[in-house]
């Protein structure tokens, strides 16, 4: 079905990386075929390589022969190519091109100038398909990410491709939705299409992957069965730089933290968005001092809004904090907290690193930024422009600032959304030294491998409201591993 | 291998959509302060300064002939619907397709076309002032009614017909400003950041 | 339910125009209301199309909306006709200046908001389509439209960063510009580039004839609404030539 032979590829642009080398690969029709490996490895360029991105899209110089079907992807104009294979990509937000659900999902079919009775068949076939009757006539504006996912991969489907190609799809997605996931891309097996994923994530993916490819370096270097690759130890795993696909390799990952010193007890936080009764409703909440604490719950449950209320974003919030025995309006606690958004983007502004790091404050002491930068390995980097760098880069000179002004809480929202093995361990790192710093940490995450690393209590929030609050001891893990249907 | 031609394709469209898009939010920001009448006049000159800044990024994009000139009659029938009359329309198509052509002289990448064709495309709002000279009378006329006797003695006194040359001017010197500001702002972070 | 081309709003009309339609509403109200001819007929007109939007509005059940319209604009009317002549100098240029903007320019921009927010971005596609608009109009003007709300919503992201970080009061304007702008255009060009792969491998192709499975055609109502048009727009054009 697909054949690739002797490709080698090197983008135009210099600041792209995942340049592949010598890439010899043949999958057959029906296979479900997974691509692993770090971040720059070019599992990404693959995927552009079969679904006629490249060279339509990503120039840069193309040797070798990509073909599908027994025809040369090159020749063929990439809305010829869009009918055979379709795409997926990483984030929800910036896939669809329709406002409303229903248009989306015949986008595909309208763009091929199917008859509108044809249009119409497929639709109805791709809801029942996909159960989303639910989602049918609404504003994709006002979904949650899963469920935008779940109408971007029925949009694809309605096209009726042979070949689906997914790209990271799962990295912005809560543990329903991928389990969502898991079944659209049964649907597409048992319907005898060839899935292409490239991924991060590979548990939700075990029981349907055939091929398990691994790559480094723009090369192909290892490929399993998905039942080889479980008999692998944690330590093998981590050592290609893989996430953990199952259980047994995520166990004895955590380590029990130190007792902290005392607590910020959170108390009466109110909250209701414009036009809802109540956003947030949490009586009492503790966050130990120089500790880190994960806030876990489904989407929608209102994590981010806690972030946001407790950092003073949401100037409606009431609530009041103790420590040291003092009582503190939240208002005025909310001053000493920062937040690191999910999409750091949102929050660079300056040309250089060292400016962002004192942006915002009026102090010139360029010597203690420096030595901020330093601390995190950003050195270097100082007078290079923050959004040339990578993401987690990004995302270190985001956290300087909070340093810097001498914050001493600090929230993150998702901070390693899309990471792979390696940079979750220097976040989780990174993670270790702010604690140590005496720094608290409030974090908001599905990663439950970096949880384990990082955190020592878990707050779950449902619905607004304080479902549990507890630590990772023993029963605290099996708790966790629960909620993310791990056990 | 790719499409060199210079026939419009989707992912152009699509980025002439992002643009125009983008260009006009921010271009309707700064009209908000013109609900002060004045403001309205001084619109002229602050408003393509600051667009400048969205535009001269776009026009790191749009190296095809006719994607501005789609942004212009785009922004033309906005207007349009938005109650400002129908004269922005023919000034926009004209200052868009002027501003096309200036770019193509140039073979989009002289940095004095980019300036030119800015300055020449921000005068697309003259279109709203239109009607204030070349019916004069009769505009006036109708605006007593709207407007009162005085309002429009005062307007009248301050907008004497060599006026219209001179907000046309304030358009193409705000261009003109507004595109060394946009560069001034590419170079400061878009080259830096990898973008352009 | 539809979803009007600036999201958000959702339509639960007791009708529902054809969006040629209320283009021709829109060109109607806008061109005859702007040019501000007085006397004669227009004195009847004017207030006809006045009334279109409130009709509009109150229609398709947004009554806040239409009875604030029909607030505002009673004030402006009666600012201007009663409380206008009574004052002088520069209360009175203040008055005319702020209660003649209401006045001449409300309609039609009520109708064009109308417009905007009652038209699905398909039905708004289907109907360029069959007025043989061509693509390279209404691609972008779709891609536009669907742009609007994700420019909001990054722009008040920002805000929110601009807030933590401190720096969201007032200080040089240069600087507060370029921190607004800045990361919003990064933002923007970013997501312009993942939706435009997006659409591209779904086939968007500026060549192929694109099918519409939105349904647009005329009905009864838009058949009052042409009429109203063509009325408005012959004694407009005969109260020009002088005749009435």
């Amino acid at each position: 079905m697909i054949q690739i032979e002797n490709v080698t590829f090197t983008y135009n642009n210099s600041e792209e990386k995942g340049n592949l080398k010598n890439i010899n690969l043949s999958i057959n029709q029906g296979e479900v075929v997974l691509l692993c490996g770090e971040s720059g490895c070019g599992k990404t360029t693959l995927t552009r390589l079969i679904n006629g991105l490249i060279p339509w899209y990503y120039e840069g110089e193309l040797t070798g022969s990509v073909k599908v079907a027994d025809k040369e992807i090159r020749e063929q104009p990439l809305h010829t190519l869009s009918q055979q294979i379709g795409s997926v990509f990483q984030n929800p937000r910036s896939q669809f091109f329709n406002v409303d659900t229903t248009s989306e999902i015949a986008f595909s079919c309208e763009n091929q100038g199917l008859p509108e009775t044809e249009i119409q068949r497929r639709i109805r076939q791709t809801v029942s398909l996909f159960h989303i009757g639910n989602l049918m006539d609404r504003n994709i504006f006002h979904l949650s990410g899963g469920e935008k996912q779940k109408i971007a991969c029925a949009s694809v489907s309605a096209g009726e491709p042979e070949i689906y190609v997914l790209d990271e799809p799962s990295s912005n997605l809560d543990v329903t939705a991928i389990d969502d996931l898991r079944d659209i891309i049964s649907c597409w097996k048992a319907a005898g299409k060839t899935v292409i994923v490239a991924e991060h994530r590979l548990y939700y993916l075990m029981e349907l992957a055939d091929r398990i490819i691994h790559m480094r370096h723009g090369e192909i270097c290892h490929e399993w069965t998905s039942e080889a690759f479980l008999k692998m130890s944690q330590a093998e795993v981590e050592k290609f730089g893989l996430r953990p696909a199952s259980l047994k390799q995520i166990c004895g990952i955590h380590r029990f933290g130190a007792h902290s010193s005392g607590s910020y007890k959170v108390r009466h936080l109110a909250f209701a968005y414009k036009g809802e009764k109540q956003s947030l409703n949490i009586p009492n909440l503790s966050l130990p001092h120089s500790a880190a604490a994960a806030v876990i719950g489904k989407n929608g449950a209102g994590k981010s809004t806690l972030l946001r209320c407790l950092c003073g974003l949401e100037k409606k919030c009431s609530g009041e904090v103790e420590t040291d025995n003092k009582t503190y309006p939240l208002r005025k606690w909310a001053k000493k907290c920062y937040l690191v958004m999910q999409d750091v983007n949102h929050q660079l502004f300056t040309e250089s690193v060292l400016d962002e790091v004192v942006l915002g404050t009026d102090s010139t002491d360029m010597e203690k930024a420096e030595n901020i930068l330093n601390q995190l390995d950003l050195l270097p980097f100082k007078e290079r422009h923050p959004m040339s760098l990578s993401g987690g880069q990004k995302q270190r000179v985001a956290i300087a600032g909070a340093i810097f002004s001498g914050k001493d809480i600090l929230l993150f929202d998702e901070p390693t959304s899309g990471l792979d093995f390696r940079h979750m361990e220097q976040v989780a790192g990174l993670m270790q030294q702010l604690k140590r710093q005496g720094k608290t940490l409030l974090i908001v995450t599905h990663d439950p491998e970096f949880i384990l690393k990082t955190c020592d209590n878990i707050i779950h929030i449902d619905n607004g409201s304080l479902t549990e609050q507890y630590s990772l001891d023993r029963a605290g893990i099996a708790k966790l591993l629960d909620f993310f249907e791990l056990r | 291998m790719n499409q060199q031609s210079s026939k419009l394709q989707a992912k152009d469209l699509i980025t002439v959509g992002i643009f125009t898009a983008i260009y006009f939010v921010i271009f309707l920001a700064c009209a908000m302060l013109g609900f002060i009448p004045i403001f309205l006049l001084a619109m002229t000159f602050y408003g393509p300064v600051i667009t400048g800044i969205p535009f001269m990024l776009y026009l790191t994009k749009a190296k095809k002939f006719g994607m501005v000139t789609i942004t212009a009659v785009i922004c033309g029938i906005l207007m349009f619907v938005f109650g400002m009359g129908y004269f922005t329309m023919i000034t926009a198509l004209i200052c868009g397709l002027a501003a096309d052509f200036i770019l193509k002289a140039g073979d989009y990448s002289s940095k004095k076309n980019t300036t030119l064709a800015y300055a020449v495309y921000s005068v697309w709002f003259i279109g709203n002032y239109i009607p204030l000279y070349l019916t004069r009378e009769s505009y006036f006329a109708s605006l007593v009614s709207g407007y009162g006797q005085e309002y429009v003695d005062t307007l009248r006194a301050y907008t004497p017909g060599w006026m219209f040359l001179v907000l046309l001017a304030a358009c193409f010197i705000g261009g003109l400003i507004g595109a060394a500001l946009g560069k001034a702002v590419l170079k400061k972070h878009f080259v830096r950041a990898g973008i352009v | 339910m539809s979803v009007g081309l600036i999201s958000g709003s959702e339509n639960t009309a007791h009708f529902t125009l054809d969006p040629r339609t209320k283009l021709a509403l829109v060109a109607t109200v806008c061109t005859i209301m702007i040019s501000g001819r007085v006397g004669g007929i227009m004195t009847v007109i004017h207030p006809i199309l006045a009334l279109v939007p409130f009709v509009l509005l109150l229609f398709s059940r947004r009554v806040k909306a239409a009875v604030c319209y029909m607030i505002a604009y009673a004030a402006a009317y009666s600012m201007i006709s009663f409380v206008m002549p009574a004052t002088s100098g520069i209360i009175s240029i203040l008055i005319g200046a702020t209660a003649g903007i209401i006045y001449r320019m409300m309609p039609s921009l009520i109708t064009g908001y109308f417009v905007v927010n009652t038209t699905k971005v398909s039905e708004f596609n289907a109907a360029m389509e069959h007025m043989h608009v061509s693509t390279k109009i209404t691609i972008p003007m779709s891609v536009m439209f669907r742009f609007f709300p994700t420019i909001k919503e990054e722009s008040s992201a920002i805000k929110d960063a601009m807030h933590m970080r401190g720096i969201s009061s007032l200080r040089n304007p240069m600087e507060m510009l370029e921190y607004r702008l800045v990361p919003l255009l990064m933002s923007v060009v970013k997501i312009g580039e993942e939706l435009s792969i997006s659409a591209l491998t779904r086939g968007l192709s500026g060549d192929i004839k694109r099918t519409n499975i939105c349904k647009i055609g005329f009905h009864f109502p838009d058949l009052v609404c042409f009429l109203l048009c063509i009325v408005c727009w012959i004694c407009f054009v005969l109260h020009m030539g002088g005749i009435v």
